[in-house]
């Protein structure tokens, strides 16, 4: 057995399912126009699978704050706030990010997943638990194992198998984490956070909530699945990104314990890797202050989800159970979703091709994110398409 | 040498094997569960959780990488109802 033996297996299903001159997972954009709009394949598309929530990838007031802080202060950081330093956007966008939370402390990371990596291992070590819903990103189960803590699974979104778990965990609750999401990445749900806040409190267990899809998106003032549920106070810790709803890259961890400030000086992921470029922060700054501004955005995200949900819902495809910004159809065969897929964007429309295991119970899905930047016709128009896709020759099962 | 209680265990999982297993081959203590069996990390994870329902435990993860045999699995499961 060779090293790159093990890779064989992915070269023989590239060549059995993916067709000659197209990787759906490799999509090349040629020409950005804006938002929702890109050149594939030198066609003009609809991006529908970017989770570009609130369309700010193009907000003129990011830009010009991007531009200013590369001019200023030069194109990188090169290298790790550790050793390098920290730049004033990094200590001003923490403060901001405090602020907008309520919340005492708050650490920037370069990106959403090594803030997963970087907060869940050095908060759980190998006397803890952690307590993780099945559904849960990559980023979170890489993390749960590089802790080197108990790794304790439930069902997803399923209240009464944590509580269960919670239960036979005994007094070892005071050292359990249950880690959850606002909105989950493949389907779109919700966390039925205020029940999970109840049985956190009840056990007296700690809780952290991934806001990655839901900042922006969830909550009077955009701060997510927490305060929609009326549960900040019961959080422990939030983590989100800066690569969704505030259209950069990057990543964040905030909360109301002290000892937070302490796990940037031993967290491998943030000391080990270079900081956020100037211009990356500078973009975050701005657009946390746009999301807090213009309420109007998440109000036009929410029609723009409720439109395209309710559309696919009529036609009789498969969605996950609620509306919202991320829509995903389910396909009943590999095949079936690549072929749909491939029709879509020789049409002029991109959208998220999933196979298991990235999407939950070995489905394949079709999986759509809105943006409040999708004009009504765009969105028509992605309606049209799949309704004739249900009408043709080609037909998926719902 | 296996104990009641093992013999107990073994009989309730050959039943979920056979139910879950993509591979219908006959189930004994040196059977595989992926080489043989033919699991997948998914299809092992919803096991898992009638497995943790059947005997009212919790399999931490930590123990599938210690997880290759059905008598890993077996002396697994009977660790766990023993320390609970």
């Amino acid at each position: 057995m060779g090293l790159l033996d093990k890779l064989e297996a992915i070269a023989t299903t590239r060549k059995t399912l993916l067709p000659p001159g197209v990787d759906p997972f490799n999509v090349v954009l040629e020409e950005i126009h804006s938002s929702t709009e890109a050149t594939i394949n030198g066609q003009r598309v609809i991006l529908a699978g970017t989770n570009n929530y609130l369309g700010l990838t193009f907000d003129q007031e990011c830009i010009d704050a991007g531009k200013e802080a590369l001019s200023k202060e030069g194109t990188g950081t090169t290298g790790s706030r550790m050793a390098n330093g920290t730049f004033h956007g990094h200590r001003d966008l923490e403060k901001e990010l405090a602020l907008f939370y309520g919340c005492s402390n708050a650490i920037v990371f370069s990106t959403g997943f090594v803030t997963n990596l970087g907060v869940i291992s050095t908060l759980a070590g190998p006397d803890d638990v952690i307590v993780l819903d099945a559904d849960s990103h990559a980023s979170i189960y890489d993390a749960c194992r590089m802790s080197g803590a108990e790794m304790i699974r439930f069902r997803h979104n399923n209240t009464v198998d944590l509580e269960k778990k919670l239960k036979r965990l005994g007094s070892r609750t005071a050292k359990a984490l249950i880690i959850v999401e606002g909105i989950y990445s493949m389907l779109g749900d919700c966390a039925p956070l205020a029940e999970i806040a109840n049985l956190k409190r009840k056990y007296g267990a700690w809780l952290m909530v991934d806001e990655a899809h839901s900042m922006g998106v969830l909550g009077d003032h955009g701060r997510g699945m927490a305060e929609a549920a009326g549960v900040e106070q019961d959080v422990d810790f939030i983590v989100g990104t800066f690569s969704k709803s505030l259209g950069s890259i990057g990543g964040y961890c905030v909360s109301n314990h002290p000892e937070l400030d302490l796990v940037r000086y031993i967290t491998r992921s943030y000391v080990f890797t270079a900081s956020p470029s100037p211009s990356t922060i500078a973009t975050v700054r701005k657009a946390l202050q746009v999301i807090q501004n213009k309420p109007q955005l998440r109000s036009k995200l929410w029609e723009n989800a409720e439109l395209l949900y309710q559309g696919l819902k009529k036609f009789g495809f498969e969605l996950g159970p609620d509306p919202s910004p991320i829509v995903a159809i389910r396909v009943p065969t590999k095949e079936d979703t690549l072929f749909a897929w491939k029709s879509l964007l020789d049409q002029g429309i991109y959208v998220n091709l999933v196979f298991p295991p990235a999407a939950p119970a070995g489905m394949s899905l079709l999986r759509c994110s809105i943006s409040a930047a999708h004009t009504v016709e765009q969105i028509d128009y992605i309606l049209k398409v799949f309704s004739e896709m249900r009408q043709g020759p080609f037909q998926i099962n719902a | 040498m296996t104990t009641p209680q093992y013999d107990a265990i073994f009989q309730k999982v050959e039943v979920l094997l056979k139910e879950y297993a993509p591979q219908p081959v006959p189930i004994q203590e040196d059977t595989e569960l992926i080489n043989d069996l033919g699991f997948d990390s998914l299809r092992v994870m919803e096991m898992l959780e009638e497995v943790e329902d059947a005997f009212d435990i919790t399999y931490p993860l930590n123990d599938l990488s210690n997880l290759r045999t059905v008598k890993d699995f077996i002396s697994q499961i009977q660790h766990i109802i023993e320390k609970s």
